[in-house]
């Protein structure tokens, strides 16, 4: 059974859209997409004056205490105004490894820091075209590790990192500071994202959880940062969905607002579909976290948020004609951000395979 | 939410006792009629047991429970493919509007109740030859007949007419006056002189909708359910419910676990076709657009029970439902290959991929077509203009034919 918001949560969703659509800047965030390594400082000092960074770590290591439900609605406001920091998510799940390993002197020396926004944390798993290796390439022995994580988000400012690496042929889940470690940029085409291929060489880390336990937890943090972005990706897909109808209702074409022909009307209505869908299943998925059914209710929500996301990007440029593929229109910033979020915590293909499998299973 | 699980313990208890006489099994080589007289037996069972009318008031008859245990005891009854597929539309449109509109309270009670029972069916007047999806554009017409009215016409597509005994109709009672303001709403008996039924019979070999023929048709002013030109309002209504009902995540087709199942036990490629991408990749977009659609209905369903209203969302269910079913129904069929190509027009379509495949269509069209439910949401929801109706403002008689 699905939750209703309960008033604490509709005043989340309500003060975040607010400080956020009065802050938010097309300008700003076109300027960026031509800079390697810079991140969109006013969205990330809101994030922290609004103490979004620690919004679900809980109380005792200096966070807030809430739930993925109401990470969820801030990331949906994220989403829909394009926020230029991928903080949110990929700090989501750094704090949440630290809760889950129970290993105190981490918990003490990073999880203030990351719920206080004074230290950015990330997540690095992902190895070739694997967002969740089996044997991890990336080596961690005798308290150091070795090896490339490749288009690390967030890799190129990240203080620290919870990587996912072999530990005696076994999965294992570590703390690496970043201070020393190589990374190279990479020049995206979604810059602010930071991605950056992280190189350890012998860097000192800290084990947080290892073998089976690991790569349970792995699953489980990908999962949840997962319906994290898909909340993102449904903010998005409704901020689109709003501008083509707005666009629909003005733009004008034979004497008339382009929306009253059905070929436009139809395909905005069908975009209401696909982003209604994916709102049902995020909230789902948020009421879920920690239940049995959890893995198979983010997987449909992620995979209905990234084509719901994916659509809206691809309908409402072409709703919006030539405009639509211009620079300054602006309307590529969410074609690139479909993008890098259906890729980012593993892609369609990646979560269509899980969901069957469970599926396959309990049959 | 243990009252909800003791209630769904006490719905499971129950149809587990009654499964064998009125189930799937016993169901199995009925023909039409024999198990249209055991559906009336189940329905009386059922009643009698506390369960016809969950979430209507104990006044008219029902329980007086909420929408949530009407889900509830829905969900678990169509587990048992019950015979009540005559009774849906009677007991999810009209007889509600008659509980709405309906003048004489003792009389509404009675028809309640009787209709509950399955001692009497109701079916919907609405389309018509000249049209369905331009609902306002209907013909027959209802004219003043001393304090009473006659009737004259011909409506389409009204399922099981051919069993019911009363329907809700709506005529036309002003033909000088524009389409949309000059139809009235009546309820009409459907033994009464001057109405002849004729079923029509569907692709899928089935006929349970039909035409029906009004010559003369006698009607008092008590039969009247709207005021007279107000007609349209209730139909829309009468639309609504119907639009919103339709909230099997499934469109009426064969659950998901059916093909989950079918893709487990075939061989493709000298493999089970669940490890075929191609299939896994339908497996994964239909569960992840069914679960969206479920949480939708519960999340309608706790707003209904909270007294708040439910979302607009709730038009998407057959939009979407239906479409996603006649693809997936192809593709069983696909999976099936040579082996699949025995029919009969006796199974069901929430059973067999071949009868859900050919009766979707009717699904898609029946009770506002994909295209009319996407201008609903356009223009309702989402406030894009109207189409282009050069019939506007005209007077009915006045439109060109």
């Amino acid at each position: 059974m699905s939750i209703l918001y309960d008033e604490g949560q509709q005043a989340i969703a309500t003060e975040s859209r607010r400080v956020l659509e009065a802050r938010a800047s097309k300008d700003r965030l076109l300027k960026l997409l031509t800079t390697t390594g810079e991140v969109d400082k006013p969205f990330w000092d809101t994030a922290v004056e609004q103490g979004w960074t620690g919004l679900a770590i809980p109380e005792e290591h200096g966070g807030l205490g809430l739930s993925l439900a109401e990470l969820g609605l801030v990331a949906q406001q994220a989403g829909a105004v394009i926020a230029g920091a991928p903080y949110l998510t990929v700090g989501y799940g750094a704090s949440q490894a630290l809760v889950a390993s129970g290993v105190a002197e981490a918990q003490a020396a990073w999880l203030p820091k990351l719920a206080a926004g004074e230290a950015i944390g990330t997540v690095a798993f992902a190895e070739g075209t694997a967002p969740l290796p089996a044997n991890p390439k990336v080596t961690f022995a005798d308290g150091k590790l070795t090896g490339t994580k490749p288009g690390v988000t967030a890799g190129i400012t990240a203080d620290v990192a919870v990587v996912l690496a072999s530990h005696q042929g076994k999965p294992a889940l570590v703390l690496a500071e970043l201070a020393g470690v190589t990374r190279n940029a990479i020049d995206s085409y979604d810059n602010t994202r930071l991605y950056a291929d992280l190189v350890f060489d012998g860097t000192p880390a800290t084990l947080l959880v290892e073998g089976e336990a690991a790569s349970t937890l792995a699953l489980d943090l990908l999962a949840r940062m997962a319906v994290v972005t898909a909340h993102e990706q449904t903010g998005a897909a409704e901020a689109l969905l709003f501008t083509a109808r707005d666009y629909a209702l003005t733009r004008k074409a034979f004497g008339q607002p382009i929306g009253a022909f059905q070929s436009v009307k139809h395909r905005i209505a069908e975009l209401y579909g696909f982003v209604e869908i994916a709102r049902a299943n995020c909230i789902h998925a948020a009421a879920s976290e920690g239940k049995a059914n959890f893995l198979v209710a983010a997987a449909d929500a992620r995979i209905s948020a990234t084509d719901a996301y994916d659509t809206a990007a691809r309908d409402t440029v072409q709703i919006h004609g030539g405009i639509g593929a211009t620079w300054e229109g602006g309307l590529h910033l969410h074609m690139r951000r479909a993008r890098s979020l259906a890729v980012e915590q593993g892609n369609l293909m990646f979560w269509e395979d899980l969901l069957v499998d469970h599926l396959g299973e309990a049959a | 939410m243990t009252d909800f699980e003791a209630y769904r313990a006490s719905a499971r208890e129950f149809l587990e006792s009654v499964a064998g006489e009125f189930g799937k099994d016993a169901r199995r080589g009925l023909d039409v009629e024999q198990d249209l007289a055991l559906g009336r037996r189940y329905m009386a069972t059922k009643y009698d047991a506390g369960f016809g009318g969950i979430s209507w008031p104990k006044e008219y008859g029902g329980q007086g429970l909420t929408h949530t245990h009407k889900l509830i005891f829905d969900t678990e009854e169509a587990k048992y493919s019950m015979p009540v597929v005559y009774f849906g539309i009677s007991l999810g449109m009209p007889v509600p509007i008659l509980m709405h509109y309906g003048q004489d309270k003792d009389f509404v009670k009675e028809r309640i109740v009787k209709a509950l029972r399955g001692e009497e069916i109701w079916c919907q007047l609405f389309s018509e030859p000249s049209g369905g999806s331009d609902l306002a554009g209907l013909r027959t017409r209802a004219e003043v007949d001393g304090n009473g009215w006659r009737l004259n016409g011909q409506k389409l597509w009204t399922s099981w007419a051919q069993y019911c005994d009363y329907g809700v109709i709506v005529a036309r009672t002003d033909p000088t006056a524009q389409k949309h303001k000059g139809l009235t709403y009546y309820w009409v008996d459907m033994k009464a002189p001057g109405v002849e039924v004729r079923p029509v019979k569907l692709a899928a070999g089935d006929s349970h909708v039909n035409e029906v023929f009004f010559d003369d048709v006698r009607l008092e002013d008590s039969q009247r359910m709207s005021p007279v030109g107000g007609g349209f309002a209730v139909a829309m209504h009468t639309l609504m419910i119907e639009r919103y009902i339709a909230t099997d995540s499934a469109g009426f087709g064969p659950p998901l676990d059916v093909f989950v199942e079918l893709a487990r036990t075939t061989d493709y490629n000298g493999r089970p076709a669940i490890s075929d991408g191609r299939i896994r990749s339908q497996i994964a977009r239909n569960h992840a657009m069914r679960a969206g659609l479920e949480s939708i209905t519960a999340r309608a369903m706790l707003m209904m029970q909270a007294g708040m209203e439910a979302g607009p969302e709730g038009s998407l269910n057959k939009l979407v439902a239906v479409r996603s079913r006649q693809r997936l129904s192809e593709l069983a069929m696909d999976l099936k290959g040579q082996s699949g190509f025995a029919y009969s027009e006796h199974n069901s379509p929430r059973e067999d991929w071949t009868n859900s495949w050919i009766s979707a269509p009717t699904g898609r069209i029946a009770g506002g077509a994909d295209e009319m439910l996407l201008n609903t949401i356009a223009e309702r929801i989402l406030g894009l203009p109207q189409d282009h109706r050069p019939d506007k403002g005209v007077p009915f008689n006045q439109i060109p034919a």
